[in-house]
């Protein structure tokens, strides 16, 4: 019991620092009820939490509807990959945005963006080595439309849970953006990511 | 070509979607600061409330990383002389591991296995989400008795011990006056005693430029709206409130250069000795004068280079042909501190240095690559900025206390003269002693110094 009462106290102090999201009180909504002075309450969202949410479970969904088009249409083994990769990670993240979504009740849209529906579009009606380059250079700008996203939530945020799923999905997605943009160079001869 | 078919032409061009943007932009204040949503008292009481977990956050950070005790090099005082040079590598190892055994692994294994020792990551704000600028409490004392003016934040206070930073007030070298020396008299510059201390030492056009540097304007969190962190509705900051006698008091800030707020990464201030020969400035801008730098601070120390919160707050905008060429002409008399041991070739003079300091000075040209960038020759900068790409050793996207750890970019090489002066170290002061920035270096140049090397290193430093 000691023990894994100390293993707790010892990923309690591990994850501390993610815990403690301290924002800018000028920007809270003037409702926010608070557990202590200067502490909002859980689940408390701000704007930016739902507009976050809104926009992220759009990107997501069309992450995932793209992956399963490319795994299944590129023509190099390495744009499969990525895509597979792309659905199973923005799968899981879409599952957990949709439980912290439910648990403020925030409605989440159930398609994407229509810039997101378009690009769908353009991309059924692109074949070979074609669809796979704009498939690669679709995915690039979407990760870092998306790293820019989080990093804002992060910032200007308010629920904490919303805040940690941010801080957590930012390094997973700058990953996918440099894997985008090796693809990128392989694929075209772009120059890759800087490192 | 006819009206009608031109007509013909742009409805064609219109709903082709020719220029028009296809998606939605992200969100306005992923750029723009957003307006407050709470009135000021209830803001300010849950800033004042959030305060004490603010900086104990810090200091937990400050402490995982550094090891922050007071450890005075022996013999090593600041040019000033009222402050001791602190020595010591501070930034702390991960369990385990030595320099080393660091400096001897591939940048992809230190990244892979997360080695890269903490303290040489960016250094957060105490308070990412708000940032702004934050005073140490020596120069918020020293204004508030000799101004009654309040640079007192109710949300946040600075972060580093006192014996980390820059001594305070530091001396005051003028190139037009070399014989005089140190002409601060041990006074901090303010706008009530500048013309006392001045007068008879500088030209009247110099005078009104040392006016204008010392005059408060309105600031992003010191100004009178309900968004400022002040207490009371606050006459602003003067540029020397940060760069204290043209030097640094270690205020900090956030870069007015990134967004979105998350990303911004911290800056501690810089020293203006020696601006006469910087040829750019602002870690990012590369503004090509110290004029164009002077005139546009107003918008960005001032306002986080947001030009829609600075004209809501009052901004001031000096005028180009006038009072910037004047601010301009006096930053541009501030000199570094003597460096005795220098020739005027920027070498040590080896009559007068010793053996160590000359060893040092060889590593610091060859094995260490120091010179590559900061040339001795031209005061220790290249004008040139540049990206270490530290980033081969770390994994970006990492939040620390609410900012997000990202590659640095290219940054611009600072001189290195009067460098003991100037704690602390890097863009953001990551680094808190000379001992901290030879490690690192060593590690992001690969050089692989020997401790003997090290040493003589970090004694030539201290000789500029």
């Amino acid at each position: 019991m000691t023990r894994i009462a100390a293993f707790l106290l010892g990923a309690a102090l591990t994850a501390a620092p993610a815990l403690a999201q301290i924002g800018n009180p000028a920007g809270m909504a003037p409702d926010t009820r608070l557990d202590e002075p200067g502490k909002p309450a859980p689940h408390q969202t701000n704007t930016q939490d739902r507009l976050f949410a809104q926009l992220a479970a759009a990107g997501g969904l069309a992450e995932v509807q793209l992956g399963e088009m490319a795994r299944d249409k590129a023509e190099a083994e390495s744009v499969r990959d990525f895509a597979a990769m792309m659905v199973e990670d923005h799968g899981a993240a879409n599952a957990r945005l949709a439980e912290l979504a439910e648990a403020v009740r925030i409605p989440l849209p159930q398609e994407p963006a229509p810039d997101q529906q378009a690009l769908r579009e353009r991309l059924e009606a692109a074949e070979r080595t074609a669809f796979d380059l704009a498939y690669v250079r679709a995915q690039v700008v979407e990760h870092q439309k998306t790293a820019q996203l989080l990093a804002w939530e992060v910032g200007q945020g308010q629920d904490g849970e919303i805040q940690r799923f941010a801080a957590e999905q930012l390094p997973v997605v700058l990953g996918h953006l440099e894997q985008a943009q090796r693809l990128n160079a392989e694929l075209s001869g772009a120059g890759g990511p800087a490192r | 070509m006819s009206a009608r078919h031109a007509f013909v032409l742009l409805c064609a061009a219109s709903l082709a979607g020719i220029g028009a943007a296809r998606a939605d932009p992200l969100p306005p204040d992923t750029t723009y600061r957003p307006l407050p949503t709470m009135p000021l008292s209830r803001a300010r009481a849950l800033d004042e409330a959030q305060k004490p977990q603010v900086m104990e956050r810090q200091r937990a950070l400050l402490e995982r990383r550094y090891d922050l005790s007071d450890q005075p090099r022996q013999g090593m005082m600041m040019s000033g002389g009222t402050k001791p040079v602190q020595d010591g590598v501070r930034v702390k190892l991960p369990e385990g591991s030595s320099w080393d055994a660091l400096a001897g692994m591939a940048p992809a294994e230190i990244r892979e296995q997360g080695l890269l020792p903490q303290g040489f990551l960016p250094l957060p704000h105490v308070k990412q989400a708000t940032g702004g600028q934050v005073f140490p409490e020596l120069q918020i004392d020293a204004i508030a008795q000799q101004e009654q003016r309040d640079l007192r934040r109710f949300d946040v206070e600075a972060d580093l011990p006192v014996h980390l930073t820059p001594e305070f007030p530091p001396p005051i070298f003028l190139t037009t006056q070399p014989q005089l020396g140190d002409v601060s008299r041990g006074e901090l510059l303010t706008i009530r005693n500048y013309y006392e201390i001045m007068n008879g030492l500088i030209t009247p056009v110099q005078m009104e430029g040392l006016r204008l540097l010392l005059t408060p304007f309105p600031q992003e969190e010191f100004n009178q709206t309900e968004d400022r962190k002040v207490a009371q509705p606050s006459l602003g900051v003067a540029c020397l409130d940060c760069h204290s006698n043209f030097h640094s008091n270690a205020a900090f800030h956030l870069t007015p250069d990134v967004r979105p707020q998350a990303n911004r990464f911290r800056l501690d201030t810089t020293s203006l000795r020696g601006m006469f020969n910087q040829q750019i400035h602002g870690s990012k801008r590369s503004l090509r004068s110290i004029e164009d730098f002077t005139e546009f601070e107003q918008r960005t120390a001032y306002f986080n280079g947001d030009h829609v919160s600075a004209t809501r707050k009052g901004v001031n905008l000096p005028d180009r042909p006038n009072q910037v060429a004047m601010m301009a002409q006096m930053q541009n008399i501030i000199d570094f501190p003597p460096a005795p041991k220098l020739d005027p070739f920027g070498r040590l003079d080896p009559a007068l240095a010793s053996e160590s300091e000359l060893a040092g000075e060889q590593v610091f040209l060859g094995k260490g690559r120091c010179a590559e960038c900061h040339r001795p020759e031209t005061a220790f900068m290249d004008n040139q900025m540049h990206d270490l790409k530290l980033e081969r050793f770390y994994k970006p996207g990492q939040v620390a206390n609410d900012m997000v750890t990202l590659p640095d970019g290219p940054i611009k090489t600072f001189t290195l003269r009067g460098i003991k002066d100037s704690p602390p170290y890097l863009h953001d002061g990551r680094l808190l002693t000379l001992a901290d920035t030879v490690e690192y270096f060593n590690l992001v140049l690969s050089t692989r110094l020997t401790q003997d090397e090290k040493d003589d290193l970090l004694a030539y430093l201290l000789t500029l």
